[in-house]
């Protein structure tokens, strides 16, 4: 139930089994299935989402209705609203489950809870803002310098998981292409090998 | 648009498992109903379906699995058989609501089998130490969910529990079920709410309410 979610944790910060213990009272387990929302946008981002099996993505939906994707969370991964979470205000994004979902939710009290009582879960905080901070100054470095067809080679490269499970359209929508523009750049690189 | 919540439904087939299941049926929840007869689940779902095509819910054939999945949890089981189903969902119901409605009557109903100094929700937040049981629906009769409304009054559904948020979340399902929510106090408030429906079944029996009866608290 929490396998996962403690081996990760223990990669950041190494905790005693009393630690783990202690920890484990703070969590939620819940099941999510296929195409069910963990948050949709006005409600507020309760929980930090840690996927212990499973896949889900996060979006938002513009004025014209059309999806956006911002995230895509696999095993092991954490997603949020996190501006929502942070501060308890509407969510902008929604999140839902694109495979039958294991997850550990941590509630934002339990997590205010944690931050001030247990300093290793305040440095696996940190580490983890810190470990999206930098994912997400990459991904922003490489919108403004790089062309899309690198991007997609980038993309493939680190996220070869995500790669494998999600449909194109879905990767198309992450990375900021029409279904057609991401077909025709896989088409040039398929040429070139 | 707030996200739906998925409530798993224990005893969903006896008298107030069912009548909670119908009536919470009309809300933005997805139910997940259980019980130890599975077959009679079917029936309370088929009833549920006649009435309103839309509904979400469904079966689940374990109390721990539809507990994983859900946000809010109701034990809609006697008294006597709460023990039996905290040892079950424990580990699934970590930090989550879980409803409390059962009544530790006795034999006869004229009294309760539990401690002065004690209630069924206290026993049941002792069983389940990291979850948070909110007292609810045990001050309404099953009958009642089908009639909320009363003599032109709306029932009142008094709600004890420890936890802020939860008490707020518990108010809502208790509005969406047809009753006037009252935050009554901390979970040891239970202890009152139990005897005080000690006193209206005395009551009812008494002067032949027929089980449509329930509490009104008149104000300025």
């Amino acid at each position: 139930m929490y396998e996962v979610f403690f081996r990760k944790f223990n990669e950041k910060v190494a905790l005693l089994p009393e630690e783990e213990e202690f920890l484990k009272q703070y969590l939620t387990p819940k099941k999510l299935r296929k195409k069910q929302y963990l948050l949709q946008d006005d409600d507020v981002c309760k929980y930090s989402c840690f996927v212990e099996q499973g896949a889900l993505r996060a979006y938002l939906v513009d004025e014209k209705g059309d999806e956006h994707i911002t995230a895509f969370a696999l095993e092991g991964w954490t997603i949020a609203d996190l501006s929502s979470f942070i501060r308890q205000e509407p969510a902008t994004l929604n999140i839902d489950a694109l495979e039958d979902c294991e997850l550990v939710l941590i509630s934002k009290s339990a997590h205010d809870e944690l931050m001030l009582s247990m300093p290793k879960y305040e440095t696996y905080f940190r580490i983890l803002i810190t470990d999206a901070y930098l994912a997400l100054q990459q991904r922003t470095t490489n919108i403004i310098s790089l062309s899309s067809e690198q991007r997609y080679k980038v993309f493939t490269q680190m996220y070869q998981s995500i790669f494998q499970r999600v449909p194109q359209h879905m990767i198309a929508s992450f990375m900021g292409l029409s279904p057609e523009t991401l077909s025709r750049i896989r088409g040039r690189i398929s040429k070139k090998k | 648009m707030s996200t739906k919540k998925t409530i798993a439904i224990i005893g969903a087939s006896g008298n107030m498992g069912s009548a909670i299941s119908k009536s919470l049926s009309k809300g933005n929840y997805r139910l997940l109903l259980c019980s130890d007869g599975q077959g009679k689940v079917e029936a309370v779902i088929a009833d549920i379906k006649n009435s309103n095509p839309a509904a979400d819910v469904e079966s689940a054939e374990c109390s721990a699995q539809a507990s994983w999945e859900a946000d809010i949890i109701i034990s809609a089981v006697p008294y006597a058989a709460e023990k039996e189903v905290a040892a079950k969902i424990k580990e699934v119901a970590n930090q989550k609501i879980v409803i409390s409605i059962a009544n530790p009557l006795n034999e006869t109903y004229n009294g309760l089998v539990t401690a002065a100094d004690t209630s069924a929700a206290e026993e049941l937040q002792r069983l389940l130490p990291n979850s948070k049981v909110i007292k609810a629906f045990n001050t309404t009769f099953a009958a009642d969910f089908a009639t909320p409304v009363i003599d032109g009054k709306q029932v009142d559904a008094f709600i004890a529990g420890d936890d802020e948020e939860a008490l707020q979340t518990v108010s809502e399902v208790v509005s969406v079920a047809g009753f006037s929510p009252i935050v009554a106090g901390d979970l040891s408030v239970s202890r009152t709410l139990e005897n005080m429906q000690l006193l209206l079944i005395q009551l009812g029996m008494k002067y032949n309410y027929n089980w449509l009866a329930g509490w009104k608290i008149l104000h300025n």
